[in-house]
């Protein structure tokens, strides 16, 4: 019997830390949430229409910062988790302060989101409707899941992945690597002009995409590879300077 | 006859080919001689192409009601009609009365085409003071599709310098700004793609060159540098050098660098 009380108890002082590990923020007024972190991050959608941070290493609580409050270079801890959340204008600023901890935000599927990582981190992003602006300014990867776009997307060394549920045809889709692979899927039916390019990688893909022909002769050798698939549609724009880009039919 | 007479009352005749030899020789040499009736024959001709292409022509049910009022009119007015032709032989009579009908279709027909060919000119006035407007208006969203939140919207902004074939200051000057200034680099990757094709142009040039001293993204830098390799800018070389001393260079930049900097001559 004592155990089991003393279970409970410690299972509610789990759950309470666990609550205290989590930091609501309403976004009513907000057309943008920046995200900004030095690593990883995880950003899903979710049904609530407001802003849920979870901080890595839940549960665990290090003595040695008890009383104290992170400071960081870009902003002071206000969320009692490590981020620094801030209004400004109608964008919500996100700071992850904690250098090496991931975190998952959560946020409505139709949040316009921009998402960067400098550093180390990873961005994973999931099952968004919304406009995703994504950038992994150093060693981080992209992978951007389930998505409509528009999307504006890049990295420095990390791969970017993009798969499409549907392609939005509202504004122009570009997503660029310096020495990172693009991994792109879009629906087989998708309509799009596509703008393929890159300086010393190679480009693979399994459309058929129908270039514009002079004189009846289609070029074939130009390493900008310019065309439609499906009749023509939203701009679409892969380029990398050293890596691979692969575009497939989902 | 025919010498001291001008022709006039001829043309429709000999244009058709109705008229016999020696008329027609007399009208010949008339023409020569006198550029009164060589411009009315080419008025004539004129009127006659217009009938030619004017194949059907309907008009509008205002411009008939018009006509046959106007037809009710001309009869009351009967009296003062002056004819065509004042003095002409008996012969000639009947010949006469078919020439003022058809002088009259021609009048009808040719006031039509004047009608429409001025309304023509006018339409195409319209149509390139439309055309003013909507160069106006696509600049006008252009520059508001730049300035948006949005860098997606942002790069729909700077894709539209396709729709002009001589971007004025205003859009130059928004490009360059979105090439040097732009926080998301997508942006600034488009701007220097989309100003690279006015490189000629002293101002983008410098643009560039101020771009490849402040531009961090390496994938904009390898851009700017072919292109002002391409045109052998002198100027450069300077910033080129200073990217080859700086460590955070990335190595394919220095490579590129060091390839293309010795044919800068």
């Amino acid at each position: 019997m004592k155990k089991i009380i003393l279970f409970i108890v410690f299972a509610t002082i789990v759950k309470l830390t666990a609550i205290a590990q989590d930091y609501h923020q309403s976004l009513e007024g907000i057309e943008w949430v920046k995200i900004e972190s030095k690593s990883s991050i995880i950003v899903k959608a979710y049904d609530k229409n407001e802003l849920l941070i979870k901080a890595g290493n839940r549960g665990k609580i290090n003595e040695k910062t008890k009383g104290l409050r992170l400071v960081g270079e870009d902003g002071t801890d206000n969320t009692n988790i490590g981020f620094y959340v801030i209004k400004e204008g109608n964008n919500l600023i996100v700071r992850n302060l904690k250098k090496n901890e991931h975190a998952i935000i959560y946020l409505p599927a139709s949040q316009n989101i921009s998402v960067k990582t400098t550093w180390h981190g990873d961005i994973n992003i999931f099952n968004f409707t919304s406009e995703i602006e994504a950038a992994a300014e150093l060693n981080g990867s992209v992978a951007i899941k389930d998505v409509t776009g528009p999307i504006t997307a890049n990295s420095l060394n990390g791969e970017v992945q993009v798969s499409f549920s549907k392609v939005s045809q509202k504004s122009p889709i570009t997503i660029y690597s310096t020495n990172g692979e693009l991994e792109i899927s879009l629906p087989k039916n998708t309509p799009a002009d596509l703008s393929l390019y890159s300086t010393n990688g190679d480009i693979y893909t399994n459309f058929d995409i129908s270039t514009p022909s002079k004189k009846g002769m289609k070029s074939v050798s130009s390493k900008k590879i310019k065309g439609t698939i499906n009749k023509g549609g939203v701009n679409i724009k892969l380029n990398t300077t050293n890596g691979n880009i692969y575009l497939r039919k989902r | 006859m025919m010498k001291k007479n001008h022709i006039t009352e001829l043309i429709p005749e000999y244009l058709d080919g109705l008229l016999s030899e020696s008329k027609k020789e007399e009208v010949r040499l008339h023409l020569k001689e006198c550029e009164l009736c060589l411009k009315e024959l080419e008025e004539y001709k004129t009127i006659f192409n217009a009938f030619e292409e004017e194949k059907e022509v309907i008009p509008s049910e205002r411009i008939r009601t018009n006509f046959f009022e106007q037809i009710e009119i001309e009869k009351q007015k009967k009296s003062k009609v002056v004819p065509l032709i004042t003095s002409t032989s008996k012969k000639e009579k009947t010949f006469s009365y078919l020439l003022k009908v058809a002088a009259s279709i021609l009048l009808l027909v040719g006031g039509y085409s004047l009608g429409n060919y001025q309304q023509e000119q006018k339409g195409n006035y319209k149509i390139a003071q439309l055309q003013e407007k909507t160069q106006k208006i696509k600049q006008t969203a252009m520059l508001s599709l730049i300035g948006n939140k949005s860098a997606s919207k942002r790069i729909q902004g700077v894709n539209y310098i396709d729709e002009f074939s001589n971007p004025d200051e205003a859009i130059v000057a928004a490009l360059v700004d979105r090439m040097l200034y732009d926080e998301n680099t997508n942006v600034r990757l488009t701007a220097v793609e989309a100003l690279s094709n006015f490189i000629t142009s002293e101002e983008v040039k410098n643009a560039f060159i101020k771009a490849l001293k402040i531009e961090k993204a390496p994938a904009i830098q390898i851009i700017i540098i072919q292109v002002l390799v391409k045109i052998q800018e002198k100027k450069a070389i300077i910033p080129m050098k200073k990217l080859l001393e700086q460590n955070e260079t990335q190595p394919f930049i220095k490579e590129q660098i060091k390839s293309s900097i010795i044919n800068i001559v």
